[in-house]
């Protein structure tokens, strides 16, 4: 293995760990506002550190342009779409959470 | 029917004190954008350009139609890509922290957040970008009042929206920098 491949192999594992961080949140946090965060957000973040995982192992720029373009659209389809969700729940009166 | 939608004195939309030739400049740099895409997609294969050139001119007007010319100034367009992977990445972590926490350490609160920003794309930016950012959640925007959903009502997250604020008003030239 070359030093890209374990530099790979590090953003990976980085970005599997904080997907599974999302998922946690998502089962862990209280409400569905608490929820959008930890989805959103580390899973924006996971998306990112494996593009840049991936990218390292592109055979053309073309393929990094693609993985560019996917965490690109994931990120505004993300924020997009936590932003309605959180939208509809607030009209619907969905209850807030507070400790 | 009375027509709600305000609209910005047409004297003020940026485009049209940048003349016609910045109108020429949008469609050269968004024609440039959608053939990269397509080049990105296709692998640079040349022959694909025949399904590729019909499909770039027919995102370039459909493009134009949902969203008209606007001025982005470059130079804080490259501040604000450098300020959000940094506060984004921030937003990544500290969400992850709270989630493994065994006290699960959050204590969310809604603010309202009044937006200096014109309606229309600069307010569109600034909302899917507060989203992504550390502890705030963009959850409705009514004129012009943005309510925010955070994490942890402890935090200033009031100082960090003025900056977020900024930067977006800097990116489509509303404020020297």
């Amino acid at each position: 293995m070359t030093l890209s491949d374990y530099l790979s192999v590090l953003f990976l594992l980085a970005g599997a760990l904080f997907f599974l961080a999302g998922t946690v949140g998502l089962l862990r946090f209280p409400d569905v506002y608490t929820r959008l965060h930890a989805l959103t957000k580390a899973d924006n973040v996971g998306l990112g550190l494996i593009v840049i995982g991936l990218a390292m192992q592109a055979e053309s720029f073309a393929s990094v342009g693609k993985l560019l373009l996917i965490w690109l659209l994931v990120l505004l389809a993300g924020s997009s779409i936590s932003h309605l969700i959180a939208k509809k729940a607030l009209q619907k009166g969905v209850r807030m959470w507070r400790r | 029917m009375m027509n709600r939608i305000k609209k910005a004195p047409l004297s003020e939309h940026p485009s049209v004190f940048l003349g016609k030739g910045y109108f020429g400049l949008t469609i050269l740099t968004r024609g440039i954008l959608f053939s990269l895409i397509w080049w990105a997609l296709t692998n640079g294969d040349l022959s694909s350009w025949v399904m590729g050139g019909p499909a770039v001119v027919l995102a370039l007007i459909v493009s134009m139609l949902l969203i008209p010319p606007t001025s982005l100034v470059w130079s804080a367009g490259v501040k604000f890509v450098l300020f959000f992977m940094i506060r984004s990445l921030m937003g990544g972590i500290d969400v992850a922290w709270r989630a493994f926490h065994p006290r699960l350490p959050i204590e969310p609160d809604l603010i309202e957040y009044p937006l200096q920003l014109p309606p229309g794309v600069a307010q569109v930016v600034m909302v899917n970008t507060v989203s992504l950012l550390p502890g705030t959640l963009s959850a409705e925007l009514n004129d012009s009042v943005l309510k925010v959903h955070v994490l942890d009502g402890r935090s200033d997250v009031k100082s960090e929206l003025m900056v977020v604020e900024k930067h977006v008003r800097r990116l489509f030239g509303l404020e020297g920098s």
